[in-house]
């Protein structure tokens, strides 16, 4: 479990730290953006961020629609060039350098395969922009086409293919060229949510194989959860948190955040209690007050917000023993979903709180009923305090 | 229900335009373009209480495929001589009846001579106008390139030492094969209206030989070019010349064009009403021929076009410039030397117009 | 029968009875919409087209109509004659001037295809790059010139082009030539008439096709190296490739038979198909050969279109 201290509330809300992993803290960055910013007429969609990535990562970039992330990417392929700022790719300063000049490819979310060429034609494509003609073009092809599995489609159109298929064409044809860096964009986005699981795993294990840096943009955290190394989250175009997945998830830095990745239960207050190792919040909306068990930068009478995920909070029929975190109300809704079920707990504040809740043996989902008045409870290192 | 109507009786109507003629006090004439005085047609009118519904081409080409197809609804048409002489073989005209025209006497019998050549006995035609084929020539271009020397011969355009210092300021011909090659061929010292191979070919070499020095073959630019000088030469109809004359007076740039009967010889040519087989109205035709001949009217059209009528009786009323001008009205001694084009046969008419393209094109 | 196999085959035959239903509308629907075109070609194109080729397996003849009849019958006497006559067929393949005709209009309308091609392919690239008032004001201006008369842009072309036109004014007053250039009666103007007249036929179908491309596809050919140049022949032309041909087809087609640009603009030496029809119908008055010529230009122009199709429908079945 990483450090609680390594929330820096002096940086909550304006650039994120940016943090090293763990796994290669005295590594040179592979790339590295450094105060980009890039403005179209008034509107500033990426607004000086600046980031590094490492080698054989597998970068995620997730954000919302007009957050800034297609633009941050398409930037590092060289379609757009940054308004200020610059980008190091390998220590070289991509600045004027030409999409056709640099040494990364891309796979577009349309995957925007050549319509008019055959599978082994696309793929072959940037091999043949290099000057690579004959023997060598066809034996890479084929690992290609074998690395994706579709050592048998070679000679089809791209409108013969199933959606699934194209964006394997897609994957090879931009591998071809063996980049070092590959940018993604939404790659999985076209695919049916099974196609789209299975599709995930294979990914990894292709950037495993070949030891490429992935950087991938897509707007769904699950999809980043699963893939990632590290996740850099983009709002209004600034990165407001980077970690590792797992971080991202337990410890937003900011009510954005909690609320993007995943859901999560919010509770307004007041700071009453500031120690090093316990910081207590009376909240009016929960009806009582709320610990967590690590410091937090923030004074007396500081109004925050008390966050908790609806896995994290339990509900029962009698009050728990405990003084604090540990809320009443009544069962306003309850969605039964196999594996597990879910309620909507109304407060007397009139907050409505969501706790879900495994459903370990058959009869669990059926303990409670509408009405029913429980008490919601959690543990003090189960929540966090977010300033912001 | 009254829309429908509507709708039916206007594509009626429409359909009948297109045939051209509606009831029976309608008279169908299809006349070359320019060719008429306009008060002449209001005063027919007028006098008749027959409406007239006029209608122009061209070509002799355009009136002879019309009539050729069948069914044009004409009442009179006005086809050249060679042309009339061709669609007699086919039978599309309807004699004359002369006791119906009493004006038939004004004609000049001279001319009335000259053309039975083409129609014998003058059994389905009455003459309209006549006029020449000639040169036009901008005087002062002209004089620049050739010096002193009279203008009225066809060495103008047709000798290759004469015709080569004429290639600068540019010379047309008439578009016109069976017009052209009789005039080649008399210039060549043959038979104007020879249909022997022998005999084309002469008349071909002469152009032959000139080719290379023309700017163009074509029948309606002339008029224009020579006005605006473009250019110097031309052979063409003296109708069109003289309008060149007129237009380069008006605009007044310091062109002058001036138009003569080569003294080698030249082809007359008469444009004569005929009344088609199957002419839906041929009494109203009759009345208007009778007009056409009256002293006045064909006076009238004279002074108008710039062509001669064939008309005694309109000769006093007829315009100083125009009675007096031997491009329109030549001298006895000139109009001795003009010859008729005859209808050529089908089979000298394939061989001409393949000579004639191969002439064009330079082949 | 359980529930579930139940439900599977209620779900399979009501497939079945909506895909039946499906069909059976269609059918209809499709022979209304495929009717009305086909209906539309019997009568301006296949009847017409048989009144011609009749004519031209007749003989010339002095009379009204001027052609012999193929097909005489008499029910009282009972005979049918058909009198099909082949000598104008015979006599355009023996005489090599029709060939060299035919030959001389495809080599100016190709060219002169060429070139709109040129013209036309980068006003319809800036007309699919622009957008919104760019764009419509480029289209008006592609198309303006077709609200006026094709007679009076002709004779405006003959305005600009002739010795003392607008063109040789212009060049000799800025001392740049010192004789007025010769391009009236010229091939040049020939070109430049048909160039003038049939851009917009080729412009529209490149622009559609190349507004349909996605534009992405040439920032996936930059992203994998391929120069501007490269991304253009490798993926803008073959994806314009559609445009490409339906142009040129709407352009050589009607530039082969054409008959006023060249008598307008071009010299007495432009030898041209439209012109040789011309001459045989108005001067040797021989309707069955100028019905033969232009059966022959018909097939001529047909031929290769039918090749093109079924090239292109080959493909997309493979």
């Amino acid at each position: 479990m990483t450090s609680p201290q390594k929330i820096d509330p002096s940086n909550i809300g304006e650039q994120a730290q940016i943090k090293l992993p763990s796994w290669k803290t005295d590594a040179k960055p592979f790339v590295q953006i450094e105060n980009i910013t890039k403005k179209f007429d008034d509107f500033t969609a990426v607004d000086n961020i600046s980031l590094d990535i490492y080698e054989n990562e597998l970068f995620c970039l997730l954000g919302g629609s007009g957050s800034g992330k297609s633009t941050l990417l398409r930037m590092l392929a060289g379609f757009e060039a940054p308004s200020s700022g610059r980008i190091l790719i390998d220590g070289i300063d991509m600045a004027g350098i030409q999409p056709w000049n640099r040494p990364v490819n891309m796979m577009f979310q349309s995957y925007a395969l050549f319509p008019h060429l055959t599978v082994n034609e696309n793929i072959a494509f940037g091999l043949k922009r290099e000057g690579i003609r004959g023997t060598e073009v066809k034996k890479r092809v084929a690992e290609m086409l074998d690395l994706v599995q579709l050592g048998h489609l070679g000679k089809r159109k791209p409108n013969q293919l199933s959606g699934g298929q194209r964006q394997r064409v897609a994957l090879a044809r931009s591998l071809i060229k063996r980049p070092k860096l590959l940018l993604l964009d939404e790659p999985l986005g076209a695919l049916d949510k099974k196609l789209r699981e299975e599709t995930q795993f294979e990914l990894i294990n292709i950037q495993d194989e070949l030891g490429v840096t992935f950087v991938v943009v897509t707007h769904d955290q699950e999809e980043a959860m699963t893939l990632a190394t590290r996740i850099g989250v983009m709002n209004h175009g600034v990165i407001v948190q980077t970690d590792e997945p797992h971080e991202v998830y337990e410890y937003p830095n900011s009510r954005f955040v909690a609320e993007f990745v995943g859901s999560v239960n919010l509770f307004q207050g007041e700071v009453t209690t500031d120690e090093p190792d316990t910081v207590c919040v009376t909240s009016t909306e929960a009806g009582g007050v709320l610990c967590v068990n690590h410091g937090i930068s923030c004074a007396p009478n500081q109004e925050v917000h008390v966050a908790v995920r609806p896995e994290k909070v339990r509900i029962s029929e009698q009050r728990p023993d405990q003084p604090f975190n540990c809320i009443e109300g009544n069962i306003l809704d309850i969605a039964y979903m196999g594996s597990l079920s879910v309620f909507k707990v109304k407060l007397p504040s009139g907050k409505e709180v969501r706790v879900t809740q495994p459903n370990i043996n058959r009869e669990s989902g059926g303990r409670f009923t509408w009405d029913d008045k429980v008490f919601l409870s959690w543990d003090m290192d189960s929540c966090v305090v977010l300033t912001s | 229900m009254t829309i429908k109507k509507a709708l039916t009786l206007s594509v009626c109507s429409a359909l009948l335009a297109g045939n051209a003629f509606a009831s029976d006090k309608v008279l169908n004439i299809y006349n070359w373009s320019d060719y008429i005085e306009p008060e002449a047609i209001a005063r027919f009118e007028k006098e008749t209480g027959i409406k007239v519904n006029y209608d122009v081409y061209d070509s002799n080409e355009v009136l002879e495929a019309k009539l050729m197809a069948g069914g044009s609804g004409y009442d009179l048409v006005i086809p050249t001589g060679a042309f009339l002489e061709r669609q007699l073989q086919a039978g599309i005209y309807q004699e004359i009846d002369k006791s119906k025209l009493s004006n038939y006497s004004n004609l000049d019998t001279a001319l009335i001579e000259k053309v039975s050549a083409h129609d014998k006995g003058n059994l389905h035609n009455v003459p309209y106008a006549w006029g020449t084929i000639g040169l036009g020539y901008n005087i002062d271009a002209v004089k620049a390139r050739l010096g002193d020397m009279e203008f009225d011969t066809l060495d103008l355009i047709f000798n290759p030492e004469i015709t080569a210092k004429l290639k600068d300021c540019g010379i047309g011909v008439l578009d016109s094969p069976a017009e052209v090659m009789s005039i080649a061929q008399n210039y060549a010292g043959v038979d104007p209206n020879s249909e022997s191979k022998a005999d084309l070919k002469k008349g071909a070499e002469v152009l032959e030989a000139v080719r290379g020095d023309y700017k163009y073959f074509h029948s309606g630019k002339y008029i224009s070019d020579l006005a605006n000088g473009d250019i110097c030469v031309a052979l063409g109809y003296n109708g069109d010349i003289l309008q060149a004359q007129s237009r380069a007076e008006e605009a007044g740039q310091g062109v002058s064009i001036s138009y003569a009967i080569p003294k080698e010889g030249t082809l007359i040519w008469f444009d004569l009403m005929a009344i088609p087989a199957d002419a839906p109205h041929p009494e109203l035709a009759y009345q208007f021929i009778n007009y056409v001949l009256e002293g006045e009217t064909a006076a009238g059209i004279s002074n108008y076009v710039y062509y001669a009528v064939p008309n005694k009786a309109a000769e006093p009323l007829l315009n100083d410039d125009v009675i007096s001008n031997p491009g329109i009205y030549p001298s006895d001694a000139v109009k001795a030397k003009l010859f008729a084009q005859k209808a050529h046969a089908a089979k000298f008419d394939r061989l001409l117009t393949r000579t004639w393209v191969n002439i064009k094109t330079g082949r | 029968m359980s529930t579930a196999s139940r439900v599977a085959w209620i779900n399979d035959s009501y497939t079945k009875m909506t895909k039946y239903n499906f069909f059976s509308r269609v059918n209809w629907g499709r022979f209304s919409v495929v009717a009305v075109p086909y209906l539309w070609l019997a009568i301006f194109f296949f009847i017409p087209f048989v009144v011609v080729f009749k004519i031209s397996l007749s003989e010339a003849a002095i009379a009204v109509p001027p052609y012999s009849s193929v097909l005489d019958w008499n029910l009282e006497e009972a005979y049918i004659t058909v009198k099909i006559s082949l000598s104008n067929y015979l006599f355009l393949l023996e005489d090599d001037f029709y060939v060299s005709a035919y030959l001389s209009s495809i080599k100016v309308a190709a060219i002169s295809t060429f070139f709109t091609l040129l013209v036309a392919f980068p006003i319809a690239y800036l007309m699919a790059r622009t957008e919104g008032s760019t764009r419509a004001l480029l289209l008006a201006l592609v198309i303006l010139p077709f609200w006026t008369s094709f007679l009076l842009r002709v004779y405006a072309w003959m305005g600009l082009l002739k010795k003392n036109g607008l063109i040789n004014e212009t060049l000799m007053s800025m001392g740049l030539i010192d004789q007025p250039l010769v391009m009236m009666q010229t091939d040049f103007a020939v070109y430049i008439g048909i160039v003038y007249t049939y851009l917009p036929f080729m412009v529209l179908p490149l622009y559609s096709a190349l507004e349909k491309m996605d534009m992405t596809l040439l920032e996936a050919a930059e992203d994998l190296g391929a120069r501007p140049y490269q991304s253009f022949f490798l993926v803008t032309l073959p994806m314009a490739m559609p445009g490409v041909i339906a142009g040129c087809l709407l352009v050589f087609i009607p530039a082969v038979g054409e008959f006023v640009i060249p008598a307008l603009l071009g010299g007495s030496d432009t030898l041209m198909i439209g012109r040789v029809l011309w001459d045989e119908f108005f001067l040797n008055r021989d309707w069955p050969m100028a019905s033969a010529v232009a059966v022959v230009m018909l097939i001529i122009l047909v031929l290769p279109i039918m090749l093109i199709r079924n090239g292109q429908g080959k493909e997309g079945a493979a």
